[in-house]
């Protein structure tokens, strides 16, 4: 009575109902779909989640412990580490007031670092502690002691006039030097003006590994430190920016670096800008590596999570075709009693639906319950890993956190569905050539 | 890059050891016609040494940067000992270096420390200035890395010489490619000495100039050391006395001593 009614939307409650019984004629087999559509949903979500805190902390590696959204340096600098290539103080100056941004000023320096019978080679990076807090966490990444790079009070030594500054120092440097919070270090370089620079200087605080070449020979000093030891007065190596996250990186780079040639064209001195110009670049150019990485996650969690889906798929196509043929007999019957083919495949099409729905609710709500567990604790590897892992340069730490955006169930429920229908619609596609004749005999 | 900065200060230092481009000695050399090329080479490295020796002298580092003179003390016993102390400038007096076999150690009187250098801060070349650490590191072994031949024995330029090659023993560790020495016949002194690399380009040049007569022999008071892709800049060693075979206790080559003769 109701199937004669041809009008769509009184239809449509009855189908729909039908449907959603039909789906638990077999109990086990619709669960057992169910399982693997979900288990795949769930699994392209936490996946998605761990990809993307391995983004995250990648992109955290790249821009807060160290590098800065941009960074400012002399191209010869940038070339080969030239220690005479500096940008003077008045450039800082001038972009401070210019510019909104935090700015955080570097010299760098090599030396050899010497404590008790050790001794190995080292890169000083001196920092003031206080513009760089601004751009970057280095100086909370303490593992040990604190990050003190002021002057130390000292006393019995012969020498009662000599400055001892604070330094902090790389993890696996203090291991090698086997040097702890309050200890000596002495350091000895290449002064500019060709003398022979060297000073003593406390040990503060011990960084956590941040990245496997600065934990073996990073000390982090101040710049009044540095310029006592190799008497680099009128400049600076490398400024490193920190403009706001939600700011176009690339507009900010480009607008940058105007600035920037601008203020060099203005102040042509006996520093040649026009031969070694002041380049400016974002993280993603300085570390090309990571920026290329998080592109390459970010295609993979499609290629992955098509795959896991499109397998559970296969289950889906299986449990359609064991449905329609157990029913041959019985859609033989609908359709000699005059219901419409496509209403028919209709029919069929939404118990696909619901049992992908079903899957997707479960899956969805599996997805999200792990990968907020895994935001919260992540995944442990401290026991085996206690300083974490080096892969291509990039320290990972030992527990890996998940980072879940609902964006990744969003899609992860679109794409199950969009598969798990198309899978459907192969076997359903037989009813709308049933032979009522032939199947009800 | 950056790291190879610090080299500087005992690459300065190494310039000056009267060791740098030779070998050691066993056996002193005689004038007469030399046959073999390794007594020839062994002659050359006692010419600045002997059994032990005691010297003041300069070096002048020219860069595109800056230009220093400093002034020093050597002193020296065997091919194993060595002692260096900076007289001047005021920033560097007091510097002292102490080479025992393989080991350096640095005296820093400013905070009254005394450094050992780690071997591999020695090895390899280092930027901005123009001698290579393993110039004092295989000073010792140069006889060992290398297979000296005379390649060359006459006139050339007016002057007689000897031309001595050396090449690298298989597997040897060093950086050079081939070392030519040219020796002047009459005197038995060296007149340059030319570093190829590995491709066979020439790296760097030294010049032996200002050759004077001490005691037997003639020593070259004044070393030039020019690196090839920095054409306008040197090293220069000027030795300004060179005494030998004086009577030096061993104790002047102790880590006792670099901290007490300050």
């Amino acid at each position: 009575m109701i199937i004669k009614n041809n009008n769509f939307g009184g239809r449509l409650p009855m189908l729909i109902f039908i449907a959603w019984r039909n789906l638990w004629r077999n109990r086990m087999r619709s669960i057992l779909t169910i399982s693997a559509l979900a288990g795949g949903l769930a699994l392209m979500i936490v996946y998605t989640t761990l990809i993307q805190g391995m983004s995250r902390q990648m992109i955290n590696f790249a821009t807060n412990i160290s590098i800065g959204h941009l960074q400012i340096h002399r191209q010869s600098y940038i070339d080969d580490q030239d220690i005479y290539a500096t940008m003077p103080w008045v450039l800082l100056n001038h972009l401070e007031k210019k510019r909104a941004y935090k700015f955080a000023p570097r010299i760098y320096g090599a030396g050899l670092g010497a404590a008790g019978n050790l001794s190995t080679g080292i890169m000083l990076k001196a920092i003031d502690p206080e513009k760089e807090r601004q751009v970057t966490t280095i100086l909370d990444y303490i593992r040990q002691g604190k990050a003190n790079l002021d002057l130390v009070p000292h006393s019995g030594l012969d020498n009662s006039a000599l400055d001892i500054y604070g330094v902090v120092v790389g993890a696996q440097l203090a291991k090698n030097l086997k040097i702890s919070p309050g200890d000596e270090l002495i350091i000895i370089t290449q002064a500019v003006d060709g003398s022979i620079g060297n000073g003593l200087f406390q040990v503060s605080g011990i960084l956590k590994p941040i990245e496997p070449n600065f934990d073996r020979t990073g000390v982090l000093m101040s710049i009044p430190a540095i310029q006592s030891l190799i008497y680099l007065e009128n400049g600076f190596h490398e400024l490193a920016v920190s403009i706001d996250e939600k700011d176009d990186l690339t507009e900010r780079k480009q607008s940058l670096q105007e600035d920037v040639s601008t203020w060099s064209k203005n102040n042509e001195t006996s520093k040649n800008f026009r031969d070694d110009p002041i380049v400016v670049r974002s993280w993603r150019d300085i570390v090309s590596a990571i920026a290329d990485m998080l592109d390459i996650n970010k295609s993979i969690i499609y290629v992955i999570g098509g795959i896991m889906i499109g397998l559970a798929s296969l289950g889906m196509m299986n449990t359609m075709l064991m449905a329609i043929h157990e029913r041959t007999h019985e859609f033989g019957i609908l359709l000699s009693i005059g219901m419409g083919r496509f209403w028919l495949l209709f029919m069929v099409l939404l118990e696909a639906f619901f049992l992908s729905l079903v899957s997707a609710i479960t899956g969805g709500l599996l997805g999200i319950g792990y990968s907020l567990y895994l935001e919260r604790y992540g995944i442990d590897l401290s026991g085996s890993l206690p300083d974490g892992v080096d892969i291509g340069g990039i320290l990972w730490e030992p527990v890996w956190l998940g980072s879940f955006t609902p964006d990744s169930v969003f899609i992860g429920i679109i794409i199950m569905i969009s598969i798990a229908m198309l899978a459907s619609l192969i076997p359903s596609w037989r009813t709308v050539r049933l032979n009522p004749a032939e199947i009800t005999r | 890059m950056q790291a190879s900065i610090q080299h500087g200060f005992f690459a300065r230092i190494m310039a000056i050891l009267p060791v740098v481009v030779l070998t050691l000695v066993t056996q002193p050399a005689t004038s007469a016609e030399f046959k073999d090329a390794n007594a020839l080479m062994r002659h050359i490295d006692r010419l600045w040494r002997s059994d032990s020796s005691q010297a003041s002298l300069s070096m002048t580092v020219q860069t595109s940067h800056y230009k220093r003179t400093m002034k020093m003390e050597s002193w020296s016993k065997g091919k194993d000992m060595s002692l260096i102390i900076i007289r001047a400038p005021k920033k560097d007096r007091g510097i002292a270096t102490l080479k025992v076999k393989e080991n350096i150690w640095n005296y820093l009187p400013k905070i009254n420390r005394v450094t050992k250098v780690p071997p591999s801060m020695m090895s390899g070349s280092w930027m901005g200035s123009h001698f290579t650490n393993d110039d004092l590191v295989k000073e010792n072994t140069f006889e060992d890395d290398y297979v000296s031949k005379i390649t060359f024995s006459g006139k050339r330029d007016g002057i007689v010489i000897y031309e001595v090659t050396s090449t690298p023993r298989p597997d040897a560790p060093v950086v050079w490619g081939k070392v030519v020495t040219k020796i002047e016949k009459t005197r038995l002194t060296p007149l340059v000495a030319l570093y190829y690399d590995e491709g066979g380009r020439l790296a760097r040049t030294m010049r032996f100039e200002n050759v004077k007569k001490t005691g037997s022999r003639y020593v070259p008071m004044r070393l030039v050391l020019t690196p090839e892709d920095k054409p306008d800049e040197s090293t220069v060693i000027n030795y300004h006395e060179i005494k030998f075979d004086m009577n030096l206790p061993d104790r002047i080559f102790s880590l006792q001593n670099l901290q007490k003769r300050q």
